[in-house]
């Protein structure tokens, strides 16, 4: 008896379908890939209004950032406490080593209960604030990566309506 | 005189290193991909600052609200009072506080305690500082506790 000898089946997979959904998932990534810096957070306590009046028993005194505006919105004078700061680019950086003198040793237990109050005028851009709370919140480390925690409380004082420039 | 014949050469191209790299570009674009940032307006221009870490750990419970300005193609505002940008809307800051009222009940409808939601601002960098004072007095009075600033991180 002769057997007819079959051909083997073919046993190579089908790939188109494959290649098919991997293509529309390359193209959807590539659609919907948005290049954009990433983002940070910045924790604020904000006292509710008439809160003011419990700072008198305050065991550690808030330090007081005055930030003035010009007419403009642009930033006119920082100030720590009474002392001027000026308003030019290195104004964030001295706020910077002020702070570091204030408050001594980063980390420390007494460190962590001092406040920073920003006291804003109501027409200056945010951005003056946000390099404010930066220049409070502490410094990037020798590695550029590590952040040296200075202040970790921020708040701020009530909005004023008339800047007492 | 006979002629072998020769088997015909298989036509059939080997893709495996199409998909390898195919595959490759799919991981790569997956990574960059940002899915955190949905609720970010492009609009808003945030303020720039070398201390402005990604949150090591992801809140629980968190409002975004995108405070800007309406601007043109050139990028020049069109508008110099700010806005609140929701989904399909434009509201002015004093418009939003029964917003933020319906939020919160919202929230409260959810039985999530209001101190456990943080109001997370994205203002412009030209948004009057006070102007966002008076938007955190507004969730203040909505009964929302816990707030943060977001800006762009920068490399000193």
């Amino acid at each position: 008896m002769k057997f007819k000898q079959q051909e083997p089946a073919n046993l190579q997979q089908q790939t188109t379908p494959m290649i098919d959904v991997t293509f529309q998932l390359l193209t959807f990534f590539m659609m919907t890939l948005k290049i954009s810096s990433p983002e940070g957070d910045f924790n604020i306590n904000m006292p509710p209004a008439g809160a003011g009046a419990a700072a008198v028993d305050q065991l550690f005194p808030d330090i007081k950032v005055r930030l003035i505006a010009n007419a403009n919105g642009g930033l006119a004078n920082l100030r720590l406490g009474e002392r001027s700061l000026g308003n030019d680019v290195n104004c964030f950086q001295r706020l910077n080593d002020e702070i570091l003198q204030l408050i001594g040793q980063p980390g420390a237990a007494r460190v962590k209960e001092l406040e920073v109050e920003i006291d804003a005028d109501y027409n200056l851009h945010f951005e003056n604030v946000v390099k404010t709370i930066g220049a409070c919140s502490g410094r990037l480390g020798k590695d550029g990566k590590t952040v040296i925690r200075y202040l970790e409380k921020i708040k701020f004082a009530q909005p004023r309506k008339n800047p007492d420039v | 005189m006979k002629f072998k014949s020769h088997p015909m050469a298989s036509a059939e191209m080997d893709m495996t290193p199409m998909m390898d790299v195919t595959f490759q570009l799919i991981a790569f674009f997956m990574m960059v991909t940002n899915f955190e940032q949905t609720q970010a307006d492009e609009r808003v221009r945030l303020a720039a600052d070398a201390l402005a870490k990604p949150p090591e750990v992801k809140l629980a419970h968190e409002l975004v609200i995108n405070i800007g300005y309406r601007r043109g193609k050139d990028g020049n505002k069109l508008d110099e009072q700010p806005f609140v940008f929701v989904p399909g809307e434009e509201l002015r800051i004093p418009d939003f506080r029964n917003r933020l009222k319906q939020e919160a009940h919202l929230y409260q409808v959810k039985e999530v305690k209001l101190e456990d939601v943080t109001v997370v601002i994205r203002a412009d960098a030209d948004v009057p500082a006070g102007q966002v004072q008076e938007f955190i007095q507004m969730s203040q009075e909505a009964k929302f506790e816990k707030f943060a600033l977001k800006a762009k991180q920068t490399v000193d």
